[in-house]
């Protein structure tokens, strides 16, 4: 059936497919209807959950934890300050092989406030053991929540799944809502290993010495290795099912590319129009789309940019002292290499400043009039 | 607790390790309250109600037994204490409400009429105390049987004395029966209830009179003596014509009819007064037939008497006529053919806080009436006491104790203590009863406490505390509102001297105790239970619903690292965190 939703809904029909069993969860701009359309899902009865209101969130993703330890399908969602303010549980959800899913909605970091997209707030959680998606469009936004579900449950690691702010959170497109009956057997209900049972008594989370906690993080490591495939074939069979499928990392027009953008997130779209009108102009310029940022799938991005002459990222995020973190992690996973073309970091459209076609093309010029990037960071449209 | 051995496993890969942090045998042997440094304690506090309650009832106990429906034990807990509940159910003015911590939250609980709910349910299925065997050869005498002698008589009875009460009337129960009106205190109730204290032992003898058919040496062969006379004087008006046929005094007037005299009024009457003497007047002269003005000489809020009554008296047709007060009675033919007045006005405040009343000059007016009942207050009659019994202040002077300056004679109630209510009158009997068996058993009197905070004859252990309503953790308590009182319809009233109150039924009796905060007092809600993130808190397994109850939890301070969760959850405070220096000796 299709709908007409937000971005914000997509996430909240996909949790309510996935039969989310718990949701806990704190408002916030702009994630604020995702959690007030699962709170009217569970109290019209259209989904068998409880949702637990919160102080914090915190809370919320201390709420979740325990909801997942206890054998619960456990789901939140938050943005911006919310997602700073859980960071501590972030890590517990991870360490704790928690596979809790959550909807993130990109937005800019105080002070000074902003409610608008950027993605500083989710790349700052880089290192928590979450896995990361970030998604273009409503359809995907909603594919992809079911899909986090599944990698999660199947590695033991929690899951983001990422949008931007308004952008996304609050334009409405039309939405497939897949049937509940094929979600049910692409998802089947969550049974894990390890679990709260008065019969099977465990302390969990208990302090582990030198000895063993080496080994736990090696663990986590494996795991993520090993959600990179589990991703990959989880995107599959949602197509074999659904119809669907969105790649890990896409690669569009890249057949004879010299320049290769990489983008993320609703950037994407206008950097697709404007690949369509620069090819048309003769240009060859392609465009890479990271989905899937943790695990970083380093053997998917060179595969995507054998041949390129030059790679340039374009970031809505900046890591202070370096550069944005797709530039860096992709320069870092080139590294070693035999694949390494000029790579040129834009950053633009910060704090939700908007990326236009125009943006795009300052991109393209930029690149095709450089050798190699003069700056670690090329400012794009900043008002110097 | 078995002892936990520290079992030591070794991994040899990552492979053998569960993928997160969870251990694979007991880590029982880690006793983490080592690192407290401070412990939750569960330390009962003393709720408003209770610290209010001049009979030293264990109310918060008896309303949690009401909210598990477990009315029989409820009634014991709250006639351990106090052996008058349909009376005090009825005509306390529940000081305890005025206190109650519910009162922001919806109202007052309506604890006086869950008290005489108690006392007329177990009137229903026959219940009384079984009689007490003397078990003490010390006799002791009572003079009076009004509240105060009645209740010093039960508590002497219950700790096995044999007491005899001398009163002077031909009935028993002093003012409660000579001065309360049937419609407030159905005769019946007060005869059950005097009817179980005789059924334990005491025995009453009426129509004897101290001064008169009962002399000093006659109560000289009794191990202790106590007096409880009451104030049976009513104050003079003290103005011109007050010897006129027509002027009757209240305490007077009142007593006559409750004892079954006929008293004829006139058809307008003039009340002089604002104390509850002055409505109960009032109101019986309005079911006489009679139309009734009361004069009061200040404004209503300086009355004395209970509101309820106020309330229910004008509903009646009592008109009121405040800031007046009479300078002469007007006499024809010897009879009362009105009252004149003068006009008040409140100046500065008196030593008793309340605004003095001043005369306005030349404000006189005439009030047609042919009947005055002044009801100015009342005043106790020494005439039969020994000189050594000094007084002070229009009472009998008494130790906190009860004991009066003659040894051996003990005294309460409107005597000694001039306070004016049944429930304290209640209170001060008990008190001397505990007092006198204290005394003869040759006990050291420890301090004892003032009437309202919590004289016990089964006492709890219960710090003394009181719990505010800011202390209460709110997160758990909705408002719930009071019932209304259902009143019988005013021409009914007035056609008859039932009572105008029909209480409250079981149903709203039982949703009265399950209001109750239950401050600081466990009720069982499981809260730190259920919030204790260690595991540290368990039910006790030798509890029993025996009072006086002891907490239902415990605390496994092997465990307990004293995070204070259960302190702060605990919605009534219940549990008090201590410094873990206090207890390691």
């Amino acid at each position: 059936m299709e709908k007409v939703i937000t971005g914000n809904y997509a996430v909240s029909y996909g949790a309510k497919l996935a039969r989310a069993q718990v949701i806990a969860a704190y408002p916030i701009t702009p994630q604020t209807s995702i959690i007030e359309k699962l709170a009217s899902f569970c109290a019209d009865g259209e989904l068998d959950a409880v949702f637990i209101k919160v102080e914090s969130e915190h809370s919320a993703m201390a709420a979740c934890i325990g909801a997942s330890a206890a054998g619960a399908r456990a789901f939140t969602a938050t943005s911006g300050q919310g997602l700073l303010l859980m960071h501590e549980m972030l890590h517990w959800a991870a360490g704790g092989r928690h596979p809790i899913v959550m909807g993130a909605v990109n937005r800019g970091i105080a002070p000074g406030w902003s409610v608008w997209t950027e993605q500083s707030d989710t790349l700052a959680q880089r290192d928590t053991g979450w896995i990361q998606y970030y998604c273009e469009s409503n359809q995907e936004v909603l594919d992809t929540v079911i899909q986090a579900f599944k990698v999660a449950e199947t590695v033991y690691l929690p899951a983001m799944v990422v949008l931007d702010a308004f952008v996304l959170s609050h334009t409405s497109e039309a939405v497939d809502i897949p049937d509940q009956e094929l979600v049910d057997r692409y998802l089947p209900p969550f049974r894990p290993k390890w679990k709260l049972d008065v019969d099977d008594p465990h302390a969990f989370g208990a302090l582990v010495t030198p000895g063993e906690w080496f080994e736990l993080r090696y663990k986590i490591q494996q795991a993520m290795n090993e959600a990179l495939e589990v991703a990959r074939q989880a995107d599959a069979e949602y197509g074999r099912i659904f119809g669907r499928q969105w790649g890990l990392v896409e690669s569009y027009r890249m057949e004879g590319a010299e320049v290769a953008l990489v983008t993320s997130s609703t950037i994407t779209s206008t950097a697709r129009q404007v690949v369509d009108e620069v090819r048309e102009e003769g240009l060859p310029v392609g465009l890479v789309k990271v989905r899937l940022f943790r695990p970083f799938p380093v053997p998917d991005l060179v595969q995507a940019l054998q041949g390129v002459k030059k790679v340039a990222v374009l970031d809505r995020n900046l890591t202070f002292g370096q550069c944005g973190v797709f530039g860096e992690e992709l320069q870092a996973a080139l590294y070693n290499t035999p694949l390494r073309p000029p790579l040129f970091d834009f950053v633009l459209g910060l704090g939700g400043r908007d990326v236009t076609p125009e943006t795009i093309r300052q991109v393209i010029r930029h690149t095709l009039e450089h050798d190699a990037p003069e700056e670690p960071i090329i400012w794009v449209g900043v008002k110097r | 607790m078995p002892k936990h051995e520290a079992k030591v496993i070794v991994f040899r890969s990552a492979a053998e390790m569960p993928p997160m942090p969870a251990s694979v045998a007991t880590t029982l042997y880690n006793k983490t309250g080592s690192w407290r440094y401070i412990r939750p304690v569960y330390r009962e506090r003393t709720p408003p109600c209770n610290e209010a309650c001049p009979a030293g009832e264990d109310i918060v106990a008896y309303l949690g037994l009401v909210a598990d429906g477990r009315f029989r034990e409820a009634w014991e807990v709250l006639r351990r204490e106090n052996p008058l509940p349909g009376v005090c159910g009825r005509v306390c003015p529940h000081p305890c409400e005025t206190q109650c911590n519910r009162e922001r939250l919806g109202g007052a609980i309506a604890i006086h009429h869950v008290e005489r709910f108690l006392s007329d349910w177990a009137a229903e299925q026959g219940l009384t105390p079984p009689p007490q065997r003397p078990t003490r050869r010390e006799r002791i005498a009572v003079v009076g049987s009004g509240p105060a002698g009645l209740s010093c008589a039960y508590h002497l009875a219950g700790k096995g004395y044999p007491v005899t009460i001398f009163e002077a009337d031909p009935l028993p129960g002093g003012m409660l029966r000579t001065g309360i009106p049937a419609y407030r205190l159905p005769r019946h109730v007060l005869d059950r209830e005097i009817a179980a204290i005789e059924a334990l032992g005491v025995e009453i003898r009426t129509g004897m009179r101290l001064g008169g058919n009962l002399s000093w040496d006659d109560l000289s062969s009794y191990a202790a003596v106590f007096l409880a006379l009451g104030q049976p004087l009513s104050r003079k008006l003290d103005i011109p014509g007050e010897e006129a046929q027509g002027v009757l005094h209240g305490l007077s007037f009142l007593r006559r009819l409750n004892l079954g005299e006929r008293v004829e009024i006139g058809r307008r009457v003039a009340v002089i007064g604002g104390g509850n003497t002055a409505m109960d007047a009032a109101r019986v002269a309005r079911r006489l037939g009679a139309e009734v003005t009361v004069v009061y000489r200040r404004s209503r809020a300086e009355m004395p008497a209970i509101a309820e009554e106020v309330q229910e008296a004008e509903e009646e047709g009592v008109h009121f006529h405040f800031l007046a007060a009479p300078v002469e009675v007007l006499v024809q033919d010897g009879r009362v053919s009105g009252l004149r007045c003068l006009r008040m006005r409140l100046g500065e405040p008196d030593a008793s806080g309340r605004r003095r009343p001043e005369p306005i000059p030349g404000s006189d007016f005439t009030l047609e009436v042919d009947t005055v009942i002044p009801a100015l207050g009342q005043e106790a009659d020494f005439s039969a006491l020994p000189e050594d019994i000094r007084r002070e202040r229009g009472a009998v002077a008494i130790e906190l104790t009860g004991a009066t300056t003659r040894p051996g004679v003990y005294a309460g109630g409107d005597l000694a203590t001039g306070f004016g209510t049944v429930t304290a009158a209640i209170g001060s009997g008990k008190r001397a009863a505990i007092a006198i068996d204290r005394t003869l058993r040759g006990e050291a009197l420890p301090e004892f406490p003032a009437l309202s905070h919590n004289m016990r004859v089964a006492p709890r252990p219960v710090s003394p505390e009181v719990v505010a309503f800011e202390e209460l953790n709110l997160a758990y308590l909705r408002p719930i509102p009071r019932p209304a009182e259902r009143l019988r319809p005013v021409p009914e009233r007035l056609g008859d001297f039932g009572e105008v109150n029909p209480g409250l039924d079981t149903e709203t009796v039982v949703a009265e105790g399950q209001r109750c905060f239950s401050c600081g007092t466990c009720n069982r809600c499981d809260n730190c239970l259920i919030f204790c993130p260690d595991v540290s808190i368990r039910r006790r397994g030798d509890w029993t619903n025996a009072y006086p109850t002891y907490p239902y939890f415990e605390v496994d301070y092997d465990y307990c690292k004293g995070c204070g969760i259960c302190a702060s959850e605990c919605p009534r405070r219940a549990i008090t965190m201590e410094e873990e220096l206090l207890w390691r000796k």
